[in-house]
């Protein structure tokens, strides 16, 4: 059932991005424009906690309860813990429900141990002065004894792991106890492939650039995520090691909390819920066979959302993202490290950008990330000269505008795209939470095809993603009744 | 190429002398005067990274748009570019193989800087404006090339730097144990190794013209070729300055 547009994510101030005030116009805003839910395509979406009529305090009652169930007994009264987080759990609905789980840990940790120092770590991504944004933003400084965004550029510690020596943030593992936290959200598919998703962290938000680079450059499209498992393993790590708690997130919106000692229990939960959850946006997304993408969301240009999905995944969406037999996807730092001079493919396994997607535009993202691959691959108008001009002078993109045309508005950037396309079907990340926001004749199209998708993922495609990574459906009974091994 | 368009200015009155900006600058372009306890910036070493914006605690730094732009690029024709390849791919890579996404910078223009006098990452930094983006992710490819090159890594300020501590393994270094391990759990480690080798085996082409090495509609800005200085060898101030 098509719908009146969902309220996009509001603009946020940030030294990343233009001032709010110059986004003059959303993409929902347009003639044209409907919403559809998730659950309208898919049903078999699970119950969400958030948003729900219980408000946030569903998230912290949730948190409480799964943390009540984790072996706290390492941490002593006197001991330090440094909760360790990653800022893009607050690109999740808002960040509210991250944050709030974040409070909640703290909470249950002085309650449970009487540990008082108890610190918060935020790991970040490429713009290193955007965890503290977020501290402040919601307050989190108030909260924890010493909270603090920590970059990968930051002092070090070299780790002995099993294949040689990796490097850490100090400031991550400068407590006693470190308690992982994190969300179940896709995102990065092309990173990370779903390989050891839930244990990623370790080898980015928590690491030094060293091993950032090694992750991106030394190891190969699959094997890249073994980095973060060395280092999760090693003995320093597991000396300091509690625990994990992670937001677990489905496309509709928060599905639940759950904690774990064991972080490889809970990333088999991690996995096969992402690829069951998010593999029917992701295929019904790789289906359509012509569209116009727009970007209206405050993250970096592959990191806007759309249905739960990242616009970086949408350039791979025609290929089967989830299935590693493939090695490259669309776009990862490998595919555009092998993109020769002029365009010439250095290996044949490049499978190219999303045929599918034939322009972008770019309402609205933050700089911070090298962007110039996106606008390089795909035609891109970007809105407003004063957003130009900030991708001119990102260090990170300074190639960007190179590619990219300017247009004043959004209304004319729009007309532009579809008078030279040729198509009405246009696709808006923008972040609205629990579905879509898309031209009607998308719209008609997606409700038309879900049945089919649904079936295809079921039948033929999850059981395929779940062989190739060693894992069994079944581990997700534990995640809908919310009883988790431990607590059996 | 880089293009620098920004410097950063410093406000005295909020500095406190705890030099977190030259342990995180990676081209050496920051100091901290003994006497007066300040920031002191050597610009012209500046590639406009913002680093030290970012993490200054005391928010002392601030990056402005420069008068005029500066270029940074170091054209592999300058030397023979079978030595380029060679060099390239004892470290595996292949020479047109990008390294840093932020620049769109090619393995041959590590190499040439290399082969034409540069022996640490920040020397090759401040020539090519590799690594003046995010300033990570293009870090092991300088290491490897460096080492590939028989030059030995030494982090930079006598070891109390933060810019890069050492390289870490390649998919050619994981134990065979290791790789047995974890063989159903989705790694695919060999087949990633047969992946980069199909891409170093590549034929190889150098680039037509100073502007050729990067994307296809990128371009040297018309009046910026003669301002490049082609030549520089001892890496330690970067090349193609137009505003010096
Ligand atoms: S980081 Fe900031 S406060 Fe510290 S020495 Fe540099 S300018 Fe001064
Ligand atoms: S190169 Fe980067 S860290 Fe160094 S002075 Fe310039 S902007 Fe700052």
């Amino acid at each position: 059932m098509k719908r009146a547009p969902i309220p996009p994510r509001e603009p946020r101030v940030s030294s990343y991005s233009v001032d709010p005030a110059l986004i003059r116009k959303r993409g929902a805003q347009l003639d044209g424009i409907c919403s559809l839910e998730i659950r309208d395509l898919f049903p078999d979406q699970p119950e969400v906690i958030y948003p729900s009529s219980k408000g946030i305090a569903a998230v912290r009652e949730e948190t409480l309860r799964q943390m009540s169930r984790v072996d706290l007994s390492r941490i002593k009264p006197g001991d330090s813990v440094n909760v360790l987080g990653s800022r893009h759990g607050f690109t999740l609905l808002g960040g509210e429900p991250y944050a709030e789980m974040l409070r909640a840990i703290r909470d249950a940790v002085t309650e449970r141990t009487g540990c008082r120092r108890v610190n918060l770590r935020m790991g970040q991504g490429l713009r290193y002065r955007e965890g503290e944004e977020y501290i402040r933003a919601f307050k989190l400084d108030s909260c924890f004894s010493n909270a603090i965004a920590i970059a990968p550029i930051d002092k070090g510690i070299p780790i002995p792991t099993e294949i040689g020596t990796l490097y850490g943030i100090s400031k991550a593992y400068d407590a006693d106890w470190i308690i992982h936290t994190h969300n179940s959200d896709v995102r990065e598919i092309h990173f990370h492939r779903m390989v050891d998703r839930a244990v990623k962290p370790f080898g980015m938000s928590y690491a030094r650039l060293e091993t950032r680079s090694g992750y991106h450059q030394n190891l190969g499209p699959r094997a890249a995520n073994f980095i973060a498992r060395a280092i999760f393993d090693s003995d320093f790590v597991q000396s300091k090691y509690v625990c994990s708690a992670f937001l677990m997130v489905a496309p509709a919106g928060i599905v639940a909390v759950d904690c774990d000692n064991d972080l490889y229990a809970l990333n088999d939960r991690v996995v096969v819920a992402g690829m069951k959850y998010y593999g029917k946006v992701v295929t019904i997304l790789g289906s359509i066979d012509s569209c116009i993408a727009m970007l209206d969301f405050p993250a970096p240009v592959p990191y806007v959302f759309a249905g739960g999905l990242i616009y970086g995944n949408f350039l791979g969406a025609g290929h089967d993202l989830f299935d590693i037999e493939k090695p490259l996807p669309s776009y990862t730092f490998y595919t555009e490290a092998y993109y020769g001079r002029g365009e010439r493919h250095l290996t044949s396994r490049i499978p190219g950008i999303n045929p599918a997607l034939k322009m972008t535009i770019h309402n609205y993202a933050m700089i911070g990330y090298p962007s110039e691959f996106f606008a390089a691959k795909v035609p891109t108008v970007v809105v407003g000269r004063e957003q130009a001009d900030l991708f001119r002078h990102d260090p990170q993109s300074t190639g960007y505008m190179n590619h990219a045309l300017v247009a004043d508005d959004l209304a004319t950037a729009a007309e532009f795209a579809r008078r030279v396309t040729g198509t009405d079907k246009l696709l808006i990340f923008d972040g609205a939470a629990g579905g879509f926001n898309v031209s009607e004749p998308l719209a008609d199209y997606l409700l038309k095809v879900a049945p089919e998708v649904s079936r295809k993922v079921d039948e033929e495609l999850l059981p395929r993603w779940l062989r190739q990574r060693g894992m069994e459906a079944s581990v997700l009974a534990a995640w809908r009744t919310r009883k988790y091994p431990q607590a059996a | 190429m880089r293009i620098v368009n920004t410097v950063p200015v410093l406000d005295e009155s909020k500095c406190i002398g705890c030099v977190i900006c030259s342990s995180v600058c990676p081209t050496l372009a920051w100091s901290v005067d003994r006497k007066t306890k300040l920031a002191v910036l050597d610009e012209p070493r500046c590639f406009g990274c913002v680093n030290c914006e970012s993490r200054c605690p005391t928010y002392a730094i601030k990056m402005v748009a420069r008068r005029e732009d500066r270029f940074l690029y170091v054209d592999p024709r300058l030397v023979d570019y079978a030595e380029v390849e060679a060099l390239c791919r004892k470290a595996r890579f292949h020479p047109e193989q990008v390294v840093c996404f932020c620049t769109s910078s090619r393995a041959e223009e590590i190499a040439a800087a290399i082969l034409t006098g540069s022996r640490t990452p920040e020397e090759i930094s401040a020539r090519t404006g590799i690594r003046s983006g995010c300033t990570i992710e293009c870090s092991q490819p300088l290491l490897r090339m460096l080492e590939a090159a028989g030059i030995p890594h030494r982090p930079a300020l006598g070891g109390k730097g933060w810019q890069i501590y050492g390289r870490v393994p390649t998919a050619w270094e994981i134990p065979e144990s290791v790789k047995k391990k974890y063989a159903d759990r989705g790694f695919h480690f060999d087949q990633d190794i047969a992946l980069m080798e199909e891409v170093i085996a590549a034929p190889a082409e150098p680039p037509a013209d100073a502007s050729a090495g990067h994307s296809p509609i990128r371009r040297l800005p018309e009046a910026a070729p003669e301002t490049l200085d082609f030549t520089a060898s001892n890496g330690t101030s970067p090349a193609g300055s137009r505003q010096q």
